[in-house]
């Protein structure tokens, strides 16, 4: 049918089918603003005006609006200056969202604009409660909404013609400066839902404790905006799938109904012959490679277990064939006519019965490579078995010995942007595949011999990615682009449904965890033992290494005290088995949450039974600097483990800081406080958790950087790290800024693409700021020292023999290359210098890193909650993360990690779950069962960094990424056992849960 | 899958359309939940152009057309303000400025907080082409029946009846587990409704007295088990949000 509609005042008369959705034609005319997120109407970031109103275009069919007005985030704003046309600039709105570091990774900000400045017309002055509901529709993983509420704030006031404070951020005191344009609502700890008053504080800045260490600096330690904000406010088409391609294909993948069954018979044949199928692919028609989907560093540190199609399905959601064709609905309707004769096979679903003998196997394919301990004839993936010390010789020395189980769930990354891959062949014969991953270098090895062709023919571009957590460290959906491509010769793009997000790709994965701990008397933890069952569901991927991390991170930290600090005993084990349930994978935290469930709850447990102060306790036992890391001998990521030592803990401060922010000692033991007045079924809580982490993998994580001097005195930067939204491009820029003593916008920052990019291993273990930005400040040094040569040589020639400079006298700022005496050049004369004037050189310079160390960022995270006592419901009033994280490189992206990661943990603590029924079916197929966070429902967050001074990096600093994922949920779990006394060794708690354990206590109580 | 999209601009062409067998026709509100790419062949009609979406005040009785979304409904100004927070409850801001008020009743399941909320205040359908009215409850129990060949034109409700929403969810915005609304006439009738379970919203009680209304809603919800959560969690869980509601209405909290 024919329709015209009215975009951004431009009418678009078009064919388009009765079942079109609005979504479907914006991205048809390049309106590629509105993001493609779940298709359901659940994630709201296909969202668009119509009719001045915020709607899902996802969910409204194109000839709906016919006669409407439609407005998406390209009408609002531009940047100001576009070469001899000045614009009206960007919309207060947009400026708000980029200075308060509102955009993370940007997919879901220009529907977020666009549901705020429908609000802001219809109410100017709003409050928060409006700013939040207004946002409600709109889901955002990387955030905690904090920031973007704030922006909205801050915009409204700058529409009314109100001064807004600026993000003034005073230097090196002790600081406090919380930018606070809302003054607190009440909290009164109801369990109420908070449409009409919320209870969040806004502020954009956290609270940062300086180090005296720390030396002053000019561009670190500053809350620079986004370097690819602006792109972002606006809806640029940065992501992977905003791309236009002539005789583009599309396509979807089939997926097996069966937990565990053999391909006996498959034709394709009716589906090749539907009109627009350009090829349909079966584990027949291409190479049985094995592999491993592990975006990790060679060698695999894991089993090859994997074929991008194979006759044997493993998983309710599995790969069964391939189909491009010219629409996505006639590559849907292809899949429809594939057929396929099944064998169903007995499945594994309970991961403790994976390894019995009579267990079915689940890989049985002669291909299969092992890694270590690796046993596919029983099921295991992984085995690892660790001790440090003398565990049974410390249970002896203690005078009680604490047992306990636990178990954490398989939770989603639920990253906004879906995985999403295009591949094509260049004109050199080249495969280009621009996918959003986080890692691109990766990807291209691994890939190679999947696809029969060499690295060297393949070009993996990353573009901006819309949120990874871990998700995209995976070959995940490449290869079927690939695939396709060679198969057609044509263009073709892949991007997964929510539900293939939900059935099909990784997961954190879920385990089962035995605990036993011996205490003296005092305090002391004499030996400490954990016992895991990891379920890696039906393929191996990071089986080894989450797990161990497991180990490494959560039970490092409480080594003992006295003699015990040199000689700890602690002992790990784990078994990572194979079971019929979509495979696990990396997710931000990387098995260390797993890890810090158990031992939070425990060794709050324990504290409360030796009627120990629980910090005091956790304290006492925990790792100082100093200290060697007790796994750092041990165990490596299945690589040669070499000792190291911490140089730096900040987590007394944390403490200290954390206490006083969340009003511990006025409440903790306060048989006051944990009553709620006129509300005799809610009581109060309050909890903690210690937790630590690691920054990148020690001897193996590499990254590099290359920077070019241009005439104007600007630089390229070009690194292989890849920003999924976390702000690492701006914090390198900002490190490179620093040693050439420019403005961040004289950095033009490009990541990543094979071609043009020098290696790094890519975006995970909490790496990219401490590795890559070494490497960032080392090639910067690079080019600062050819910098000074020519300007010592251009100073001295203009001084004609007086006040001669050497180099090393020369110091580099604002734009400018300065003599002691005051004599300066810019760097413009000294770039032109070198590429025209005199001894032509470009000035540039290659670097890279890698790491003897992983030193450990530290954490306090504190919670507060309300339990009502009659149905078991947990509500989260507050949450604060005080954090050493060595230096802060940027205060406001740095807050926006641990404000989102609180988050994304939050839902790790109450509502996140994904679960299977008997058949191995996933009861989470959509956002709306698998319930994230939303804007109107947040808890207040606060976030403090404890500086340290890490020695091991250039600039000091330690990660911030993955920690806030590790506190939240034991800390929850803590604080619910302050309010009501019973304890959920089983993560999330939730509302039935804790209303079982209050019906055993009263049971117990009443006998 | 959608193959035919019409946008009638009158009601009884609507009706006409409506009514054809081949292919199955059905009204489009406002589209959110009504399944674009199912397997069977679907027609819609759009009830955009129909003028029906008003909402008038007429004495006591609040008129809301069915096209009306809940946001407008919302922002309405004397609306009960706990129905209000049953429709934020239900919907973010951008589906309650696209789902209509007439496509959230016809497609409201048991953990629909506004169609709970409906089905406690009663709420009175006017159906085309019958032009016949019926009540929420009658509707729901066949409620097929009643979408074949059928349009809900017009919704009302008292304004002179009180409403109280209690629920149980994993978090403030999530899918409850048991939500229950209740509802006082000024003639002492009291009505109750349970939601978070089931097909559709469950009616507990609709009588005069509270005595009996914890034990109702534990016996409504004494099967009401899913994979979300026991049966007997739901019922004891009915059964206290039920004593609260009346807790409330009583003290006028
Ligand atoms: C993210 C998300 C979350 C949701 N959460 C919930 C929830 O928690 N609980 C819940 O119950 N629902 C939920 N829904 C469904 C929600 O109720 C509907 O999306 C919405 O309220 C339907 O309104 P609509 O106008 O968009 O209906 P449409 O999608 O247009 O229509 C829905 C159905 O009603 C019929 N219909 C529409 N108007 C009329 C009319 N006037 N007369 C007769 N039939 C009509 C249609 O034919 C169709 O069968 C959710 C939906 C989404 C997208």
């Amino acid at each position: 049918m024919q329709v015209t509609l009215l975009i951004n005042q431009t009418q678009h008369t078009l064919e388009v089918s009765p079942h079109e959705t609005l979504l479907s034609t914006l991205r048809r005319l390049g309106y590629f603003g509105a993001k493609v997120g779940c298709d359901t109407g659940e994630c709201g970031v296909c969202a668009v005006l119509v009719d001045g109103k915020p709607l899902n275009s996802c969910r409204l069919l194109a000839a709906q609006v016919e006669g409407h007005v439609i407005e998406t985030i390209e009408s609002l704003g531009q940047h100001p200056h576009q070469g001899w046309k000045q614009t009206e600039g960007l919309h207060p709105l947009q400026q708000a969202f980029i200075e308060s570091g509102a955009i993370q990774c940007g997919y879901c900000t220009p529907a977020q604009i666009l549901a705020a400045y429908h609000l802001l017309q219809h109410q100017p002055n709003p409050s928060e409660a409006e700013v939040r509901d207004a946002l409600s529709g709109v889901l955002c993983r990387c955030t905690g909404y904090l920031k973007p509420v704030e922006a909205v704030l801050r915009a409204a006031a700058l529409l009314r013609g109100e001064a807004v404070p600026p993000l003034a951020f005073g230097d090196r005191e002790l600081l406090s400066l919380p930018v606070i344009l809302q003054s607190p609502s009440d909290a009164d700890g109801t369990a109420q839902f908070p449409s009409s008053e919320a209870r969040t504080q806004t502020k954009i800045l956290p609270k940062v404790i300086f180090s005296p260490q720390v030396p002053q600096h000019q561009r670190i330690g500053k809350p620079e905006k986004k370097v690819d904000a602006v792109k972002l406010a606006q809806g640029k088409p940065a992501f992977a799938a905003d791309f236009e391609m002539r005789g583009l294909l599309y396509a979807k993948v089939l997926r097996s109904p069966y937990a565990h069954a053999r391909i006996k018979r498959i034709d394709t044949s009716r589906a090749k012959a539907l009109p627009g199928v350009a090829a349909v692919l079966t584990w027949q028609d291409i190479p049985r490679v094995v592999y491993s989907t592990a975006g990790q560093s060679d060698p695999i540190p894991g089993p090859l277990d994997t074929f991008s199609l194979d006759n044997k399905v493993r998983f309710v959601g599995d790969r069964v064939a391939f189909v491009a064709a010219e629409t996505p609905e006639i590559a849907e309707q292809a899949l429809k006519l594939i057929e396929v004769e099944y064998e169903p096979l007995p499945a594994v679903l309970d991961p403790a019965e994976a390894m019995s003998p009579n267990a079915p196997r689940i890989h049985d394919e002669p291909e299969y490579v092992n890694f270590a301990e690796s046993d596919p004839t029983r099921n295991l993936a992984a085995h690892i078995h660790i001790d440090i010390g003398d565990v049974e010789k410390g249970f002896a020395e203690a005078d009680y010995i604490f047992e306990g189980d636990y178990e954490v769930p398989k939770v989603q990354q639920a990253h906004i942007e879906p995985h999403v891959a295009l591949s094509y062949w260049d004109e050199d014969d080249r495969l280009v595949i621009r996918t959003s991953t986080q890692v691109p270098f990766h990807a291209r090895r691994i890939l190679a011999p999947v696809l029969g062709l060499p690295i060297k023919r393949i070009r993996v571009i990353k573009p901006r990615i819309g949120g990874g957590f871990g998700g995209k460290q995976e070959i995940l959906i490449e290869d079927v682009a690939a695939h396709l491509t060679i198969a057609t010769g044509r263009p073709v793009l892949y991007e997964m449904t929510r539900e293939e997000e939900f059935i099909a790709a990784r997961s954190r994965h879920p385990m089962r965890i035995h605990l036993k701990t011996g205490v003296k008397k005092d305090g002391t933890i004499t030996a400490n033992a954990m016992r895991v069952l990891s379920d890696t569901g039906a393929y191996g991927c990071h089986a080894l290494t989450v797990t161990g991390n497991t180990g490494h991170k959560s039970m490092a930290l409480y080594v003992g005290d006295g003699e015990y600090r040199q000689r700890p005993n602690i002992q790990f084990h784990a078994d990572v088995v194979y079971t019929n349930h979509p495979p696990a994978g990396a997710y931000r935290g990387y098995g260390v949450p797993q890890g810090f469930w158990p031992v939070e709850r425990h060794i709050e447990k324990i504290a409360r039974a030796l009627q120990m102060d629980s910090l005091e306790f956790r304290l006492k036992n925990a790792l100082r600097a100093g200290e060697l890391h007790p796994f750092s001998t041990a165990w490596s990521e299945g690589r040669e483990p070499r000792p190291e030592v911490i140089q730096t803990c900040g987590l007394e401060e944390c403490v200290r800081q954390g206490k006083a922010a969340i009003g511990w000692d006025q409440k903790f033991g306060n048989p006051q406080w944990h009553e709620v007045p006129g509300k005799p079924h809610l009581r109060r809580g309050i909890g903690v958790a210690l937790v630590m982490q690691g920054t990148a993998i020690p001897y193996l994580d590499m990254g590099g950087a290359s920077i070019k001097m241009n005439d104007d005195g600007s630089f390229n930067l070009l690194i292989g790290a890849t920003d999924l939204g976390t702000g690492s491009d701006t914090v390198l820029a900002q490190m490179a800024a620093e040693v050439l003593g420019v403005e961040l916008e004289d950095i033009i920052v490009y990541s990543s693409d094979t071609d043009f990019t020098p290696f790094d291993k890519g975006a995970y273990a909490s790496s990219t700021t401490y590795i890559s930005g070494a490497a960032v400040t080392k090639a910067a040094q690079q080019v600062a020292e050819r910098i000074r040569l020519r300007a010592a040589r251009m100073l001295n020639k203009a001084a004609n023999g007086s006040g001669e400079v050497t180099p090393e006298m020369l110091t580099l700022r604002e734009g400018r290359v300065f003599a002691p005496d005051g004599r300066s050049v810019s760097l413009a004369e000294v770039a032109h210098n070198a590429l025209h004037h005199e001894d032509q050189e470009q000035i540039m310079g290659v670097a890279s890193f890698y790491s003897p160390v992983s030193p450990p960022p530290f954490a306090a995270q504190f919670a507060e909650v309300a339990v009502d006592i009659e149905t078991g419901q947990v509500t989260v009033d507050k949450l604060v993360m005080a954090v050493d994280s060595g230096v802060i490189v940027n205060p406001i992206t740095a807050s926006g990690q641990i404000e989102g990661g609180m988050t994304q943990a939050l839902g790790y603590a109450v509502c996140e779950e994904m679960c299977y029924d008997e058949h191995g079916r996933a009861r989470e197929r959509d956002l709306r069962h698998y319930h994230i966070f939303q804007a109107h429902e947040m808890p207040e967050l606060e976030t403090i960094f404890v500086e340290t001074y890490e020695p091991s990096h250039p600039f000091g600093v330690k990660a911030v990424a993955e920690i806030p994922m590790d506190g939240v949920a034991p800390a929850v779990g803590n604080a619910v056992l302050d309010a009501c006394g019973v304890n959920i060794d089983d993560n999330p708690v939730t509302p039935e849960k804790v209303w079982r354990a209050l019906q055993a206590q009263r049971q117990e109580q009443s006998a | 899958m959608i193959i035919e999209y019409h946008r009638p601009p009158t009601l009884a062409e609507a009706v006409q359309l409506l009514q054809r067998k081949h292919p199955p026709t059905r009204p489009l509100g406002g589209g959110t939940a009504l399944n674009f790419k199912g397997e069977e062949p679907l027609a819609v009609v759009d009830l955009q152009a129909l003028g029906l979406d008003a909402i008038e005040r007429q004495g006591n009785r609040l008129q809301i057309g069915a096209t009306s979304t809940l946001q407008q409904l919302m922002e309405f100004p004397d609306l009960p303000s706990a129905l209000g927070d049953a429709i934020r409850r239900q919907a973010t801001y951008n589906l309650r400025h696209q789902a209509t008020v007439g496509g959230s009743l016809a497609s409201a399941d048991g953990r629909s907080p506004f169609g709970v909320a409906m089905l406690a205040l009663d709420a009175q359908l006017t159906l085309m082409p019958e032009q016949r009215t019926v009540s929420y409850g009658d509707f729901l129990a066949l409620r097929e029946e009643f979408l074949t060949g059928h349009l809900i034109t017009w919704i009302e409700i008292n304004l002179q009846v009180e409403l109280v929403t209690e629920s149980v969810a994993r978090t403030p915005a999530d899918l409850p587990i048991v939500f229950a609304a209740l509802a006082r006439w000024p003639s002492g009738r009291l009505r109750f409704a349970l939601g978070g379970w089931g097909k559709t919203p469950t009616l507990v009680l609709d009588g005069q007295g509270h005595e009996g209304l914890r034990l109702a809603a534990e016996s409504a919800f004494s099967a009401a088990a899913d994979e979300w959560a026991s049966a007997a969690y739901r019922s004891q869980v009915a059964g206290v949000l039920a004593k609260r509601c009346w807790q409330r209405l009583a003290s006028g909290i």
